[in-house]
């Protein structure tokens, strides 16, 4: 499958995130929950079960007190490109529930399409995929703050985080009004990037020079994680912290990271 | 003609046929295939008009200005407010799931009466007419006997207005008992009366510091305004600012701190001293501040700290390392900007007032105080006058018997209320017994010291109301509950953000019409007051608590509706000539009014050491809500399974202190205090210092519902309240304890 | 037994040769019988099995009001400043002018008594609802892409009544998305309003096609 792009022309939305800044409080996790419809059960303590687009994980450096470090790092889902939109998921759906659009460089999930067969959680090398294992169930009167601009999901399905596209969709239906081409980069932001107290998160057009991402990708700190992989992901993470770094590619003890 | 078995087969092949050429087969399958994705039981939420409204958080102090997104009538989304001068559009994940408390299965619908046993959880129904009948009634009953004095009111309310209707109720009733809920910000103020001679709130200029010394405060665990705090940790971490974090556990705190101070815990004032011994030895201090502004510093405070706090010294007792005790006591003095700040984790519990005194000197050395980049004194904000309340004879004679907390006695001048040590009261009896307890926006079961007991002195009270929103563990316990509005119902004003140094008030609006049988706390109290009748009903001019509000705040409430908040931009503290109004009218190293006692002693803590071989620490965390608010059920859901899993709380301990005790990552343990003991399960980490294991606050609650009750161990259970000296606030940092394997 | 086996078998014999006759014509009718009857339950009886009928709340005279307003459609279906579409009016816009009963229409007066008195939303049942996954905007269609209502909504502003609104029994759609003709044909671009028929012009906008999986355009402009 070919797609004859010219590829400067296109968006390709991504994030920048600043581990340094982020202080592992979570708000970007809720922030999803609750822009997403994210359902919750009453135990939520298996994380394997626990719906959550958006995560905080806790990485550590091994060492012993008081040498120990600590760093947290949110991890939505990469949306990756691989090589010419081929990302992991996209390429093993059988229903083409997940799809790369070329013209965004988002990675969307369509639940109505989505039969749950689950070869895309297996295929997703950051676990940012979940499936419903049962019917999404709000307490009686809860589903009053359930935001229409994201459909509930159902038993059996797999979702995961879409970038918050609905916002894309709303700033452009603004733009469309007014008679604009184009939206500025303060009318899409992520729900995470909006509500994360640190400004750790940095949203916008990797392809467009005047977002703030374009350049905070270049930083020396930046990495992706499990570059190696090939799998060509949209988000960014900076660390000063030289473990950290090794810890996002995975680089065995030993092992000369690609930088060096 | 005969009808054979061939006809009807051909009937079939006919239907068949005809079927197939009818829209019937192609139809049915797309019309099943759609019936599979639109189960009835999914919900379908209702598009219409996007709005917003803004106002403010009062899920914690910290005060952040809100907006709540909403389609039509249904509020959906809580983001920060932009514009407003603490968050600027950040916010915390608690603030984030206010909507679930709203919505939420936790509310309580309608007035409550109990009819079953105290907490068995059986209620029936009543109006409100009934409800206030029914209170007013009883109190009526205890004002006729003759003692007002046993009727007593804990609030945690984060409304002014509120807490002086409360105030003012309690007053013309005739009960000295008026208690409110004390945080680390209380200490401050204290530290403020002794130090400087004011009433005031302390304002920390943190987005102009210039080095932070943080004596195990959880600057990024949620301290004073977290959001506001972790705005400016984000400005430190762009120009360098460093941050010192002392803590003897790898909070997250110390985690992002440019320097992490491994501590032994309860050492933190002698650190503090150890610091400002160097200074002093070195000559760092600003020497102006010192001779022209301070008094008693050479003649006490320099010998005190030369005698007795040598780093050598110092490293012994906290087991810091003197060459560390040195260069961060250069590091810090040199510093434009430092700023020293204290009040362990979020501050929840007050603090012994050794560490605020000790800390506060050493921003007192330093100049660091009504400075740039400091800590400010920000006085009260004047309040418009209400008439006085004129008691009648009960009244009087009631409200000057002696507060059950001890609060304003010789032993504890400084300090307005008490709440910890109000329950031995209870359980003592004396000087008088509590004949009925009313509980505003607090939950003392769970929130106070030693529970159990608190538990059990709340019991022996015959009559408890309650006007929580919620089901907590308090309000499980009542009699009758006459339930509030949640704060996105309500209209109220708020008080500034925790820490914030400028003067600042805040309107909470109502997002939405509220949608249950519930009434805003102040209404209850002006109808309960006018049940009452007499001098108690005069004292409440006010047709409802709006009309009240309006009174109140005059010309500034149409500002405030507008805007959501008034800020003294231009706010400048006192000068240092003019900031000081103790007996010397200088600032005071060593406050007079402490000259006989031992203002910088540590608080140990409680237990046996032979018996109970290590040290368990409180810690607080963004993802838990340990005050009065319990987590929704978002805020539960982000909670490592490394701090709760299924039911059981997990023990934070490092690898040797396991090996001590023979345990393993998951095992289940008991651990036993002096106060109580719980299971646990292990959790093996190398972010926590040996001899010293570490819970969360804010878990182990019984009531709400069933996303939060039953889940880990509620620490308060396992800990008692120090009072602290010099302040009698709960002091208590810690307490001694013991794991075996269970 | 192999008597009567014997015995058996050429009675049945006799039996196909009497009737063998005229077999071939009676069997052919009924398959004819089948046929036909299977054509009437898949063309005429399923459809009206298939769908329920419902009534407006309230009868509603587009071509009378269109007459009163001044902005065409727009008057009442307007787009709000954020560039959503605001769909059937809500009672606040109908107040406006139906704050008490205007004229001599047993409706209006049904109207205003039942919801503008008591202040209930009428639950208007609503011919166009796509189903919760999928996201349109009007702005795209009407403001960037000039389209009229008429595409997609026929001639609904020509209508003097409401006409009676079908359900699908099995999905709870309207019976507008599949169309009024049970074998899904069209004559008109708003007889329909399944993903095909909005793929119809969508592919055609080759600047727009971004799909890897589908070389069409990505899911995400469409769903939600």
């Amino acid at each position: 499958m070919k797609n004859e792009h010219d590829h400067t022309s296109t968006k390709k939305f991504g994030m920048v995130i600043n581990l340094d800044l982020c202080t592992g409080c979570g708000s970007c996790m809720v922030a999803c929950m609750s822009e997403n419809n994210v359902p919750f059960k009453e135990d939520e303590s298996d994380k394997l079960r626990s719906i959550t687009w958006m995560k905080v994980y806790k990485l550590t450096n091994k060492r012993p007190f008081p040498e120990t470090d600590i760093c947290y790092l949110p991890r939505p889902c990469q949306h990756c490109e691989g090589h010419d939109g081929h990302s992991p998921c996209v390429s093993v759906c059988p229903a083409t529930a997940t799809d790369y659009d070329m013209n965004t460089g988002i990675v969307s999930q369509i639940y109505t399409r989505c039969f749950g067969c689950r070869y895309c959680m297996g295929a997703c090398p950051y676990h940012a995929r979940y499936f419903n294992w049962f019917d999404p169930v709000w307490p009686e009167g809860m589903e009053k703050y359930l935001n229409p601009n994201v459909s509930p999901r159902m038993r059996g399905i797999v979702e995961k985080c879409s970038f918050c596209y609905h916002r894309y969709q709303a700033a452009k239906d603004k733009a469309h009004l007014e008679g604009r081409k184009e939206i500025e980069e303060g009318e899409y932001q992520t729900a995470c990037t909006q509500a994360c107290p640190a400004g750790a998160i940095t949203f916008g057009d990797l392809n467009n020079p005047d977002h703030a991402v374009y350049s905070l990708k270049k930083d020396p700190h930046a990495f992706r994680l499990l570059e190696k992989l090939g799998t060509n992901p949209k988000v960014y993470y900076v660390s000063s912290k030289e473990w950290v770094r090794k810890a996002g590619d995975n680089y065995l003890e030993n092992e000369r990271p690609a930088w060096k | 003609m005969k009808i054979d078995r061939r006809c009807f087969l051909s009937l079939g092949v006919g239907a068949g046929a005809g079927i197939a050429l009818s829209p019937l087969p192609w139809k049915i399958t797309d019309d099943l295939s759609i019936w599979t994705q639109n189960w009835s039981w999914t919900p379908v939420p209702a598009t219409g008009e996007f709005t917003t409204v803004n106002t403010i958080c009062t899920l914690c102090p910290g005060g952040c200005g809100i907006s709540v997104k909403k389609v039509d009538n249904r509020a959906i989304k809580i983001e920060g407010m932009t514009d407003h001068p603490v968050n600027g559009g950040g916010i915390c994940s608690l603030g984030l799931s206010g909507l679930q408390l709203l919505y939420g299965p936790t509310r309580i619908k309608t007035p409550l009466k109990r009819t079953g046993e105290r907490g068995s959880g059986q209620w029936t129904a009543l109006s409100w007419d009934q409800a206030i009948a029914e209170v007013a009634e009883k109190l009526n009953a205890i004002r006729t006997s003759g003692s007002p004095q046993s009727v007593a009111c804990i609030s945690g309310a984060t409304s002014p207005t509120v807490s002086r209707l409360i105030d003012r109720f309690m007053a013309a009733y005739g009960s000295p008992n008026s208690l409110s809920v004390p945080t680390f910000i209380d200490s401050y103020r204290a530290a403020l009366q002794l130090m400087h001679g004011v009433a005031a709130n302390p304002g920390f200029d943190l987005e102009h510091a210039g080095y932070i010394l943080s004596f195990g405060s959880g600057l990024l665990d949620g301290w004073g305004s977290p959001v506001r705090t972790f705005k400016a940790n984000s400005g430190w971490k762009k120009s360098k600012v460093k941050l010192v974090q002392i803590e003897p556990r790898l909070s997250r705190t110390a985690a992002k701190a440019d320097v992490w101070i491994t501590i032994n815990p309860g050492t933190e004032s002698d650190l503090a001293m150890g610091i400002a011994h160097v200074i002093i030895k070195e000559s760092l201090f600003k020497a102006d501040f010192v001779q022209n502004y301070a008094s008693n510093f050479n003649e006490q405070f320099r010998k005190l700290i030369l005698d007795n706090f040598s780093p050598e010294t110092v490293s012994k007792t906290t087991g810091v390392d003197s060459a560390s005790i040195i260069m961060i006591a250069r590091e810090f003095a040199k510093a434009k900007n430092p700023l020293a700040v204290c009040g362990r984790g979020q501050g929840n519990i007050p603090g012994g007032m050794n560490e605020f005194l000790a800390v506060h000197a050493l921003n007192a050395l330093v100049g660091a105080i009504n400075r740039e980049g400091g800590i400010w004194a920000v006085a009260d904000m004047p309040v418009s006058d209400w008439p006085a309340v004129q008691q009648d004879s009960t009244a009087t004679t009631g409200s000057r018997r002696p507060r059950l907390d001890n609060a304003g006695t010789q032993a504890f001048p400084v300090a307005m209320s008490l709440l910890n040590q109000f329950s031995s009261a209870l359980i003592s009896g004396k000087p008088y017994p509590v004949q009925a307890l009313l509980m505003v926006e607090s939950n003392p079961v769970f929130t106070l010291a030693d529970s159990e007991s608190t538990r059990n002195a709340l019991n022996k009270i015959p009559f408890i109301v309650s006007f929580s929103s919620f089901m907590d563990d308090s309000a499980a316990l009542s009699d009758l509950i006459l339930p509030n509005h949640v704060y996105l119902e309500r209209m109220e004003d708020v008080a500034s953000a925790a820490g914030f140094n400028r003067p600042l008030i805040g309107l909470c609006q109502p997002v939405v019409t509220p949608g249950l049988d519930t009434r805003h706390v102040g209404d209850a109290v002006i109808l309960l007051a006018q049940a009452l009748g007499g001098a108690i009903a005069d004292a409440f001019p006010w047709d409802s608590f709006e009309n009240c509000l309006e009174e109140t705040l005059g010309d500034q409430l149409e500002t405030l509706k507008e805007k959501s908040f008034v800020v003294d931009e231009g706010f400048q503290p006192d000068s240092w000539a003019t900031a000081f109004h103790t007996p010397s009218q200088k600032f005071e190293f060593i406050p007079t009014a402490l000259a006989s006692k031992k203002p910088f002693a540590p608080i140990n803590p409680e237990g046996d050491a032979s018996a109970f071989p290590v040290i368990l620490l409180p810690y607080d965390t963004m993802r838990i809500s340990s005050g009065f608010i319990g987590n929704p059920p978002f805020l539960t859901k982000t909670i490592e399974d490394t701090v709760l899993k299924g039911t059981h709380s997990l023990i934070e301990i490092n690898p040797k202190t396991a090996q001590t005790f023979g345990l393993k990552e998951g095992n289940m343990a008991m651990l036993q205090t002096p106060k109580g003991q719980a299971p646990v399960q292990v959790h093996i980490d190398d972010g926590i210092m040996p001899g010293v294991i570490a819970l969360p606050r804010g878990l182990g609650h019984v009531a709400y519902d069933s996303y939060l009750a039953g889940k880990g161990v509620n620490i308060n259970r396992l800990i008692g309240s120090v009072p602290d000296p010099v302040s009698g606030l709960d002091a208590a940092w810690g307490i001694r304890a013991k794991l075996s394997k269970a | 037994m192999s008597t009567f086996n014997h015995a058996d078998s050429s009675v049945s014999d006799t039996e196909e040769t009497q009737s063998g006759e005229g077999s071939g014509g009676v069997v052919f009718l009924f398959f004819l019988i089948g046929l036909a009857a299977s054509l009437i339950v898949g063309w005429v009886v399923f459809p009206k099995l298939l769908y329920s009928q419902k009534h407006q709340p309230v009868d509603f005279n587009h071509v009378l009001h269109n007459e009163l307003v001044s902005e065409g459609c727009e008057s009442c279906h307007f787009f709000r400043e954020d560039g959503t579409f605001s769909g059937a009016p809500k009672l606040a816009q109908c107040i406006e002018c139906h704050e008490d009963v205007q004229g001599e229409s047993e409706e209006e007066r049904k109207f205003v008594e039942e919801y503008v008195k008591k202040e209930i939303e009428v639950p208007w049942l609503i011919y166009a609802r796509q189903p919760d996954c999928v996201f349109f905007s009007h702005a795209a269609h009407v403001k960037t892409g000039k389209m009229d209502c008429v595409t997609c909504h026929g001639e609904m502003g020509e209508s003097t009544t409401l006409r009676v609104y079908e359900s699908n029994r099995i999905t709870g759609y309207s019976r507008d998305i599949w169309g009024h003709n049970i074998a899904g044909f069209k004559r008109n671009t708003w007889d329909r309003m399944k993903m095909d028929d909005c793929a119809e012009c969508h592919q055609q906008k080759k600047e727009m096609l971004g799909s890897v999986q589908t070389q069409k355009e990505g899911c995400f402009v469409c769903h939600k």
